[in-house]
């Protein structure tokens, strides 16, 4: 209530009250921009998350019982840390002379160190690490739930094993998918710290132009506009998946 | 879900016991404190080791000691003016205007830090007094790369890929493209030439860091070897080891005061005298200046020599000659360049 109340501000000394800022924000093109590069590093980061959160799901479900806690154990690990320590440990990895780029200079794939921190690639890569337990957790406690008779029932009236996973497992993990993507999704977003040091400065995404503009510039009332904008924004994307979650319930149950 | 074990009672009688343990220290400590900023990094360690211990020894005064950014700092007490949760600001040039025309800064009273006479006219008025020069101008690594001479080196083929930048949100960052505009022709209030320069040259920078705490690590991590920064970040990194020298640009190196001020509305005003009294003192001066913090003195009776390279700077006369911008022209232009830069280095 209070930043959609400084957002209507004119000023930056938060006089008047008006529709100026959104008016500021709708007529720079700058910032359009700005907006669709951070949701579509939301989409980037959901889309290889899901890409990886899926197989491990189904190795998770399938990996005896004695070793599921273990497994649990691993995937909740990156949790277990902090976000700073996280960050910063894909620092070491993605640097000039970080893991990545000395082992390939080691092999002679590369002659020169390829630019990997600060560039899109690496944030979306780092950040898919970072979010994993975020997209595993809800698909994996979905999964395991699922009724092994389903499969057995599916190899009796003679579907294949891949037949089986397309046409039963996956449509019925497909809540703790959806689940999974909002949590990814709305965290990367606005996962600033991994944003800024990993992202570094020439990608300006809208946590870190929304810092700018209240500490650097003071301008609260815009800095407040691009909060409610960001807000309504991934507000959209949620609310979206939840109904796309909601049909895939009742294509469960129906 | 409910645990047996925990009854209201108990619940209460433990929350009662941690509610009684924060307030203790506070209680006993509530005659004499201060709360004041240092920048995060190098300035933070020589406050907590030099300036903290006298001030508690002089003055009998505990120092909170805060490590903020003067922009992180004005933008802090503004928020909650009638309380600020700030007795003493750290300011760089630019911010002291802002915070001096938003009206955060109370007036500061010469008379009653006993060790202002052994200061220059000139290092103090009616709002703060300066408490260190800060000289700015290029690092490198001699192990990577040959030496730059000055601002249009940055440039050469030869450290394509090398050199990292920072924007207009630092006080060094924006001294800095200022000298780099006057280079092709522009002027203190002319950044043209520098943004015509950045975006044709973009592709060959290494890395462009957000904030100084980044600069530190960039270097030091090898992601860029040649950057634009202030002496004393060198000295520090050079102290724990990293391969950087600083070198004087060849059209003058820029020299700028951080100061200290009372916070309007301040909780422990008194104190927050006696904190800047004690950082003035002839012994935190020249304990400051010994490197690895560098912080250069302020004070007539510590010379610049020798705890400053003699190829940096012999006197603080010879500092005088250094690059000075006025602020009070920068501070209004730079928002407008803060969100020129956003837009011209995105990829």
């Amino acid at each position: 209530m209070l930043l959609a109340g400084i957002s209507l501000r004119v000023t930056p000394q938060l006089e008047g009250f008006g529709l100026g800022q959104y008016a500021k924000f709708a007529g720079d093109a700058f910032n359009w921009s700005v907006l669709w590069q951070t949701l579509m590093l939301g989409v980037k980061t959901v889309a290889l998350t899901a890409c990886i959160g899926v197989p491990l799901g189904l190795l998770f479900i399938e990996a005896p019982r004695r070793l599921q806690p273990l497994m649990l154990f691993v995937i909740v690990l990156p949790l277990l840390t902090s976000v700073v320590v996280r960050t910063f440990a894909w620092m070491v990895i993605l640097g000039r002379e970080g893991l990545v780029n000395n082992a390939l200079l080691a092999l002679g794939l590369i002659g020169a160190p390829l630019r990997l921190l600060h560039t899109e690639l690496g944030l979306v890569v780092a950040l898919s690490q970072i979010e994993m337990p975020l997209m595993l957790l809800p698909l994996i406690s979905v999964m395991s739930r699922l009724d092994p008779n389903l499969k057995d029932a599916s190899a009796a009236l003679g579907a294949g094993r891949w037949r089986t996973l397309f046409r039963v497992t996956l449509p019925l993990s497909l809540p703790g998918l959806l689940a999974g993507c909002l949590l990814v999704f709305a965290s990367s977003v606005t996962a600033f710290v991994s944003q800024t040091i990993i992202g570094g400065g020439r990608m300006v995404l809208m946590p870190f132009y929304l810092w700018q503009q209240a500490t650097t510039l003071f301008n609260w009332p815009f800095a407040a506009t691009i909060g409610m904008v960001l807000l309504v924004a991934v507000l959209a994307v949620v609310t979206t998946l939840n109904a796309l979650g909601r049909r895939s319930r009742a294509l469960v149950h129906g | 879900m409910s645990s047996p074990h925990i009854t209201r009672r108990t619940l209460l009688a433990g929350g009662s016991v941690l509610a009684v343990t924060t307030l203790l220290p506070r209680a006993a400590h509530a005659a004499g404190r201060v709360v004041a900023p240092a920048y995060p990094g190098p300035w933070e360690e020589a406050y907590r080791a030099v300036v903290l211990p006298a001030v508690k020894k002089t003055q009998d005064v505990d120092t909170v000691l805060t490590p903020l950014l003067s922009l992180d700092q004005v933008a802090k007490v503004k928020a909650s003016r009638g309380t600020p949760p700030l007795d003493v600001f750290m300011l760089d040039p630019g911010p002291v205007v802002i915070a001096t025309e938003d009206g955060l800064i109370d007036k500061f009273d010469p008379s009653r830090c006993k060790n202002i006479v052994h200061l220059q006219k000139s290092f103090f008025d009616e709002w703060g007094v300066a408490v260190a020069a800060q000289i700015v101008g290029i690092a490198y690594n001699p192990k990577k790369v040959d030496r730059p001479k000055g601002w249009k080196d940055l440039f050469e083929p030869k450290y394509n890929g090398k050199v990292g930048i920072s924007g207009f949100g630092t006080t060094f960052g924006t001294s800095s493209l200022i000298e780099i505009s006057k280079q092709y022709g522009g002027s203190m209030t002319n950044v043209d030439p520098a943004f015509a320069q950045l975006k044709k040259w973009l592709p060959h920078v290494a890395v462009i860091a957000q904030n100084p705490v980044a600069v530190n690590t960039l270097f030091q991590q090898g992601q860029m070897d040649v950057t634009y920064t202030n002496y004393q970040t060198v000295s520090t990194l050079k102290g724990r080891g990293v391969d950087i020298e600083f070198v004087k640009p060849d059209t003058g190196p820029i020299a700028f005061y951080t100061t200290l001020h009372v916070v309007k509305n301040a909780a422990n005003k008194d104190n927050a005298y006696k904190f800047i009294d004690t950082v003035l003192s002839t012994e935190v001066q020249a304990a400051l200046q010994k490197p690895p913090y560098s912080l250069l003195s302020v004070n007539k009776n510590v010379p610049l020599q020798p705890d400053m390279p003699q190829d940096l700077v012999k006197s603080h006369a010879e500092l005088a000659s250094f690059v000075h911008h006025d602020w009070r022209v920068i501070a209004p232009l730079r928002g407008a360049w803060i969100e020129r830069f956003n837009k011209e280095i995105r990829q």
